[in-house]
């Protein structure tokens, strides 16, 4: 399967070979199995996979549908597992790389966790979590700034009115959450439609946030 | 504890967000007032998630198991997984609307939001994690650690937890 040397042939001339379900199958279970350290990671390992060693899908394509995929609800890397499985296998694509991708890296959150509550009354890992938790704060703070830094950088490059929308967005919701506390989803909608009202973000960027 | 309203939290919290954790401010929200969650188990399945292997956001797998056992992990999976099927529809729409700047605006709108809430509701798990000078250092280290994108997290973490042993047992 990797490295198919014909593999430019056959998707430029002829039919797009359909690789068989079980494929499919395997090839995102090792992804969800490989994939340690986060989101990146595993987006830099998908895209090796289904980009460079299968050729699934076009570079540009991928590129389009991780920008689309920062659109939809919830967990990004699942909408770009469902776009791709679409493509190479149509619904049972979808299932079977939604299926590999998770099973392996679910059950080992859920072994992690049940392990954890065995011991979490020993003294040694009450201490360890006085320094993890801290630290598990310190590292979401970076990832919270680090989607937010690419949106008020854009408004900055546009000029002092986006950017001050931007602004109130961001700190008008920290603070009507922490002094006002409307649900939270009012909250979002709200700002996002003023967004959309306003039209501070400027026009779409497609293929900004190439991974 | 009725599962459908269990169920339907955790997904409305992924409808109405993106990304792995945009789904924290809306579920902190719901489960807290509920007593269905403590301060607590948010920031241990915070952490969870993070050693954990796959896409960053397993980590509500893990606060369903703390707070509802293996039928609460089992609830939080089908919550996650559904939402980004909705990538198909978008994709048909989006080719439609994909120049209106509007789609920008509110998608942004969204990101900035979701930003702003979070690092309040960070610093509220922070606060009831008991905060002194050590843990203000740890989490200071960890942002500084982090912020460099050079160290892999659970490295990070591998090192807050020496650190929390050294500083609470020796």
């Amino acid at each position: 399967m990797t490295n198919d040397p014909d593999r430019a042939a056959k998707v430029g001339s002829i039919q797009f070979k359909k690789p068989t379900l079980l494929i499919q199958f395997v090839v995102w279970s090792k992804l969800g199995l490989l994939s340690f350290g986060g989101g990146t990671a595993t987006l830099s390992l998908i895209r090796r996979a289904v980009v460079d060693e299968t050729g699934w899908i076009e570079p540009n394509e991928f590129t389009r549908n991780w920008a689309l995929v920062l659109m939809v609800p919830g967990i990004n890397l699942l909408g770009l597992t469902t776009l791709i499985g679409k493509k190479v296998g149509g619904a049972a694509g979808v299932f079977v790389a939604l299926s590999g991708l998770l099973l392996p890296s679910v059950a080992i959150t859920i072994l992690l966790t049940a392990l954890y509550t065995k011991v979490q009354h020993s003294r040694y890992v009450v201490a360890a979590l006085s320094g993890v938790i801290p630290a598990t704060v310190g590292v979401g703070l970076v990832t919270g700034w680090q989607i937010a830094q690419p949106v008020l950088t854009k408004c900055l490059k546009r000029g002092t009115v986006p950017l001050s929308v931007a602004l109130v967005l961001f700190i008008g919701s920290a603070l009507i959450e922490l002094l006002v506390h409307w649900p939270v989803v009012a909250i979002l909608l709200l700002s996002g439609a003023l967004g959309a009202l306003t039209q501070f973000a400027g026009p779409p960027n497609i293929g900004r946030e190439e991974p | 504890m009725n599962s459908l309203v269990y169920l339907w939290l955790f997904l409305k919290a992924s409808l109405f967000s993106t990304g792995g954790t945009g789904n924290l401010p809306s579920l902190h929200d719901d489960l807290i007032v509920r007593h269905w969650a403590t301060n607590r188990e948010f920031a241990e399945s915070l952490t969870i998630g993070q050693i954990s292997p796959g896409p960053s956001g397993l980590w509500v797998i893990s606060l369903g198991y703390l707070t509802n056992g293996l039928t609460g992990s089992l609830l939080a999976v089908v919550a996650i997984v559904l939402p980004p099927l909705l990538a198909i529809l978008v994709q048909r729409i989006y080719e439609r609307i994909q120049h209106h700047p509007s789609v920008e605006g509110f998608m942004s709108g969204l990101a900035l939001s979701v930003c702003g809430i979070f690092i309040v509701i960070l610093s509220i798990l922070l606060k009831s994690n008991g905060l002194s000078i050590k843990s203000l250092a740890v989490a200071g280290i960890a942002i500084g650690f982090a912020a460099t994108k050079k160290i892999p997290i659970p490295a990070i973490l591998a090192l807050a937890a020496i650190a929390g042993i050294g500083l609470e047992l020796a």
